[in-house]
């Protein structure tokens, strides 16, 4: 089972529109986790259909993040990403791209993409979403 | 053959939709001011640039002299040195990608950093060319944060840096500090760099303005990319890319069926583009273009004043037209075409953005904001 999360900006009905948005695409939705960091909602969700799910939350106009990429969250202040990058090099593993997705109330959700992802859930564990 | 009268129809009712949104294009950096008539006559001929402007091909129906002129006044415009290269591209992404592209092929380790203020593409590009990438904070103006840039880099300190730098960012106009990204090379004596410069649309701006901050070669940027389309204004996408000589010879491949050296990304490239950019330059001049972007840049410090009476917090960058301010409902952001981005939009004040224009979009805000008082 694939995951996907969104990351978005909270809303009244935001998860119900997540759900009509696959939902249109015939896609099911297995398991729906979502929780609010100041003001941001990651919403973590495995589905049947990977490819018409992702396709369906990017054309709704949703941050949708596959899973290849690890999401993390973050203080929002300088040198906080330089932080975890410097856990990366030291444990030589190289970070293939880093990317902020969203920052509000303090806090930073970036997603993390390696070629070894298991080992770098071992290294971002303690700042990981999803 | 002629075509059948539906198809005749359904051309001339694009037309009509197109000179019809062309009035209310506000929100996209794209002008609408031009007149290339005396060029028509070219649209008759299969013509091809196909391969490096500056060596002669085998294909004859070309602009190559044309874009070589176009060239040259673009390494004056950023001032370029002597040992320069470039072409005509199809856009500000296709400059970006080289650019990259230039700077993986110099530093195959290297790291691309690039701001969150930039443009979405080029995280397609940084995917395309499979280089490794981070991506550094902005400030609120939309400046990279040159605090996160410093701290990140001094832990890769050991891998050449490919700094993607913003000269004016999509959505807020705001021009990164390349003499501060410089010196935070310098103090972290990092002697393998690059730098690429995303100029869009300001690349066309700043040499016409009194006191632009540092954004060109004399900066030390590697290499620059400027759309065409943008402020000089075309009816095909089209832009420059500019780049040191020294490191395009790197990436130089013979392509013999053209018998030319080909630099460039692509293989057939547009030879009208070069027209409509040289056409617009010589026909213009440069005193046109700052009187040009004088007006713009009045314009857009109209339009700041009337949003300010609707107390939607418009602000610019001194050297950008772009006027952000708060986000408007979404008919109204779809009707004027603006360019959304969380809670803020923003208009620009091309060429053909009048303060009538302007004026227009106002009166619709104004008026948006009437319904909803009196709904709620």
């Amino acid at each position: 089972m694939k995951q996907i999360s969104i990351v978005c900006e909270d809303r009244p009905n935001l998860i119900a529109e997540m759900i009509e948005t696959v939902g249109r695409e015939g896609v099911n939705i297995e398991t729906l986790d979502s929780d609010a960091i100041h003001g941001t909602v990651v919403a973590v969700m495995t589905v049947d259909r990977y490819d018409d799910a992702l396709r369906a939350l990017a054309q709704g106009g949703f941050v949708a993040i596959s899973e290849e990429a690890l999401l993390i969250r973050l203080e929002d202040r300088p040198g906080a990403l330089a932080e975890i990058a410097h856990r990366f090099k030291d444990a030589d593993l190289p970070l293939r791209s880093v990317r902020i997705i969203r920052r509000s109330g303090g806090t930073g959700i970036v997603a993390l993409t390696t070629a070894r992802t298991d080992e770098a859930l071992a290294l971002v564990k303690d700042v990981l979403i999803a | 053959m002629p075509l059948p009268d539906q198809d005749l129809q359904r051309l001339d009712d694009l037309e009509t939709t197109v000179a019809r949104e062309t009035q209310e294009l506000l929100g996209y950096p794209c002008s609408a001011e031009f007149d290339y008539s005396p060029l028509y006559r070219f649209l008759r001929y299969p013509m091809n640039n196909v391969g490096d402007p500056f060596v002669e091909s085998n294909y004859k129906l070309n602009t190559h002299e044309f874009e070589r002129e176009v060239l040259a006044e673009f390494a004056e415009l950023t001032r370029a040195p002597a040992d320069h290269w470039g072409y005509v591209t199809n856009g500000g992404t296709e400059g970006n990608m080289y650019g990259i592209f230039l700077g993986r092929e110099l530093f195959p380790d290297g790291l691309v950093y690039y701001s969150e203020d930039t443009h979405y593409s080029v995280s397609k590009i940084l995917r395309c060319l499979h280089v490794r990438n981070i991506m550094i904070k902005s400030l609120p103006d939309g400046r990279i944060d040159l605090d996160d840039l410093r701290e990140t880099v001094r832990i890769h300190r050991d891998v050449p840096p490919i700094v993607f730098a913003n000269v004016g960012t999509t959505m807020k106009g705001a021009v990164d500090d390349l003499a501060g990204i410089r010196s935070i090379l310098d103090d972290l004596a990092i002697q393998r760099h690059y730098i690429h410069a995303d100029a869009a649309l300001h690349g066309m701006l700043l040499p016409f303005v009194p006191d632009p901050p540092p954004w060109n070669f004399d900066a030390g940027i590697d290499s620059i990319s400027i759309s065409g389309h943008k402020l000089i204004g075309s009816p095909l996408p089209c832009g420059v890319v500019l780049a040191l000589k020294r490191n395009v010879d790197r990436i130089a491949r013979s392509v013999e069926y053209i018998g030319t050296l080909d630099t460039t990304l692509s293989g057939s490239r547009n030879a009208l583009t070069p027209l409509f950019l040289w056409h617009a330059l010589r026909s213009r001049g440069r005193e046109g273009f700052r009187q040009l972007i004088e007006r713009c840049l009045a314009t857009a410090d109209h339009a700041i004043g009337r949003l300010e009476a609707l107390d939607l917090h418009p602000w610019r960058h001194e050297n950008s037209p772009i006027v952000v301010f708060d986000r408007p409902s979404m008919p109204l952001v779809r009707r004027w075409q603006l360019a959304v981005q969380g809670r803020i939009a923003h208009l620009i004040t091309m060429p053909h953005v009048g303060r009538e224009h302007v004026d227009r979009m106002v009166a619709s805000l104004a008026a948006d904001r009437m319904a909803e008082v009196s709904s709620s």
